[in-house]
């Protein structure tokens, strides 16, 4: 076995915590039940990365089998890796009928049309998710296993979720290949970027709880919740405040739990607008600045903040918008015209 | 001569300073910098020894220099900014001078007048530390001034209030046009998920808003800094609804320094560096007195 490879499965294997390691080895199905029973899944992660590297070296294992247990480990861990948005367009009407070996085969030969030292490997999973790991390589070296771009393809639809890793230059190629084997036209990069692949997956098919805009809004049904503090001593202020706040942020955010984004980001080119009587900047050109929100949840962080009374309700819909939209990353200008305070972005 | 000294101001900048208050030091003589240098080499060297080891391992000898920095003050009663400087010295080569520095930390006194006017006479006022390396080395040497010097060190955190003093003041300083941008950002901590806004404005533009607010030049009132800071406010609230008077600023960043609440300084450029240090020596006094 190649040395490159022992050390490529040994690495991977470290990357597993270490009451996972036999869970995934099985998943993998490249050692037998019988070699796992050989390993002894209680000692140091160490040990038992060596003695995986030793049955795979009796197995004989190349880079391709390695590959896949590093495709079995993204799929269970894909939050290490930062996933951007694409989607592919196409002229006609018509949707052909998927073939998987078709597109398996053209992505294949549109890669190494162009670049001979690729590695490619494919994982079907049940949800009609393609996962595919490409090793970069150039012309004149081979593919560098840690150097890798992962591509998450619906096939019944037309996004593509990629995690394009340090070598943006392939970025191109990729995206190329993706389109000629799905027979798309193009493909364009969504301005939607997080950790959380399922949260992704969540905005851009529409499976969060959304809001549903009725034309008069209901008030807030009987609900279980749990009785107010007894004790008639202690009074509410501003209860009704409270209340239309609640249900403000309800009616905006729905009830369901939040997709998971780390940030957004707001590039404002608009006008600075103050009170005259202030005597302050009054220039025609934009005031340029350049936001960014973080929070490990930034959604449920951005619903937290009218009810903790640092914002007010409704949030304005620059924030709100960010599942609907389907994007993080926006470029605010003025809008011209009729309302001179409402924004557009493109 | 100039030079030197040029070189060794470089040296304050880009790096990432710890600030802490000191109160007066006794019986400090700016004529003694190289005994105290040996005797401060002697403490780590016992500390070591008690087990107190900074690195595990391999015995590396720790060189200590203590010197003055005499351009580094506001006006003549200030005292000369003392530096101390730790390398380590690996023993393969004693003579060889392989030497890394690990260490450093200085302590100056911009402008400090209205602390310095009234000490007794053997007081030295330094009441400004900046210290960059690793907080075990920060600890033997503070023990060690304080040991030796009756003196005491308190880290000094920023509030809100000085750092909308300071993007104010260095927003209206003037750069040249690769100016980085006024960075402001805020804390929201006490929510079910924790939230960052980083705001940053374009250096010209924020220079413009300022240039309209401030009506004296050379002088800024605590009403200017005010109506300048709810002027980026409001901005942001007009765009997100957000009140970012209710938030937590941490920290401000410019293109002339940056300052975090923790008390950690950066100088980014050296003709503002006096002012800034300035600033930072009245922050200390009043931690002080």
């Amino acid at each position: 076995m190649d040395e490159t490879v022992a050390e490529y499965i040994r690495r991977t294997v470290l990357k597993i915590p270490r009451d996972e390691i036999k869970t995934m080895l099985q998943k993998w199905g490249f050692l037998s039940e019988a070699q796992l029973q050989t390993i002894n899944f209680h000692q140091i992660k160490d040990n038992i990365s060596q003695d995986v590297v030793q049955l795979c070296e009796e197995n004989s294992a190349d880079i391709k089998q390695a590959a896949e247990l590093d495709i079995i480990y993204n799929h269970i861990y894909p939050n290490k890796r930062v996933w951007s948005v694409y989607q592919m367009n196409k002229t006609g009407e018509e949707t052909d009928f998927f073939d998987l070996t078709e597109f398996k085969k053209k992505f294949k030969r549109q890669l190494r049309s162009a670049l001979k030292n690729v590695t490619i490997n494919f994982r079907e999973y049940e949800d009609n998710a393609i996962w595919i790991r490409i090793a970069w390589g150039t012309p004149y070296r081979k593919p560098n296993q840690y150097k890798t771009s992962y591509v998450v393809y619906h096939s019944q639809t037309p996004y593509v979720f990629i995690s394009a890793s340090v070598l943006k230059s392939n970025l191109p190629l990729l995206c190329q290949a993706l389109v000629v084997a799905s027979n798309y036209c193009d493909i364009r990069e969504m301005e939607l970027r997080s950790h959380s692949l399922n949260s992704l997956k969540d905005i851009v098919f529409k499976r969060y709880s959304q809001n549903f805009q009725t034309y008069y809004p209901r008030p807030l049904e009987e609900r279980n919740v749990a009785p107010e503090n007894e004790d008639l001593r202690i009074i509410q202020e501003n209860r009704n405040e409270k209340e239309r706040i609640q249900r403000v942020n309800q009616q905006i955010f729905g009830d369901g739990p939040q997709p998971k984004l780390e940030f957004a980001q707001y590039k404002l080119e608009t006008m600075f607008k103050s009170d005259p009587k202030m005597d302050v900047l009054d220039k025609k050109e934009p005031f340029r600045c350049l936001v960014k929100f973080s929070s490990p949840h930034l959604l449920e962080s951005l619903k937290s903040l009218a009810p903790a009374g640092m914002a007010d309700a409704p949030l304005s819909p620059l924030l709100t918008c960010i599942p609907q939209k389907a994007r993080n990353y926006f470029k605010i200008r003025e809008k011209k015209g009729v309302f001179p305070g409402s924004f557009v972005s493109p | 001569q100039g030079n030197a000294d040029a070189q060794k101001i470089a040296f304050l900048l880009r790096k990432q300073w710890t600030l802490y208050s000191v109160t007066p030091l006794y019986r400090f003589s700016e004529a003694h910098l190289r005994d105290y240098a040996r005797l401060l080499s002697a403490f780590i060297a016992a500390e070591k020894q008690k087990g107190l080891a900074v690195e595990v391992g391999v015995e590396l000898d720790i060189k200590v220099a203590v010197s003055s920095l005499p351009d580094l003050k506001g006006s003549d009663q200030d005292q000369a900014a003392v530096l101390v400087q730790l390398s380590l010295r690996s023993p393969a080569s004693p003579k060889n001078s392989e030497e890394k520095l690990v260490w450093s930390g200085w302590f100056c006194c911009v402008s400090g007048d209205h602390l310095s006017e009234t000490l007794p006479e053997d007081f030295t006022c330094l009441p400004l530390f900046l210290a960059n390396g690793a907080e075990s080395y920060t600890s033997i040497v503070g023990s060690w001034f304080q040991k030796t010097f009756d003196c005491c060190f308190r880290r000094l955190a920023i509030s809100p209030l000085n750092l909308s003093w300071m993007a104010a003041m260095w927003t209206g300083c003037k750069v040249d046009k690769t100016a980085s941008a006024i960075e402001l950002v805020f804390s929201v901590p006490c929510l079910p998920q924790p939230l960052d806004i980083s705001y940053a404005i374009h250096p010209e533009d924020a220079k413009a808003l300022w240039d309209t607010v401030q009506k004296t030049p050379g002088e800024i009132t605590q009403e200017e800094v005010d109506v300048f800071m709810d002027c980026l406010y409001s901005h942001f609230h007009r765009h997100f609804k957000i009140h970012l008077s209710a938030t937590k600023l941490v920290k401000v960043s410019t293109a002339i320094a940056s300052a975090h609440c923790d008390g950690i300084i950066k100088f980014l450029q050296s003709q503002y560096l006096t002012g800034v240090l300035m600033l930072l020596t009245e922050l200390a006094i009043s931690q002080i007195q």
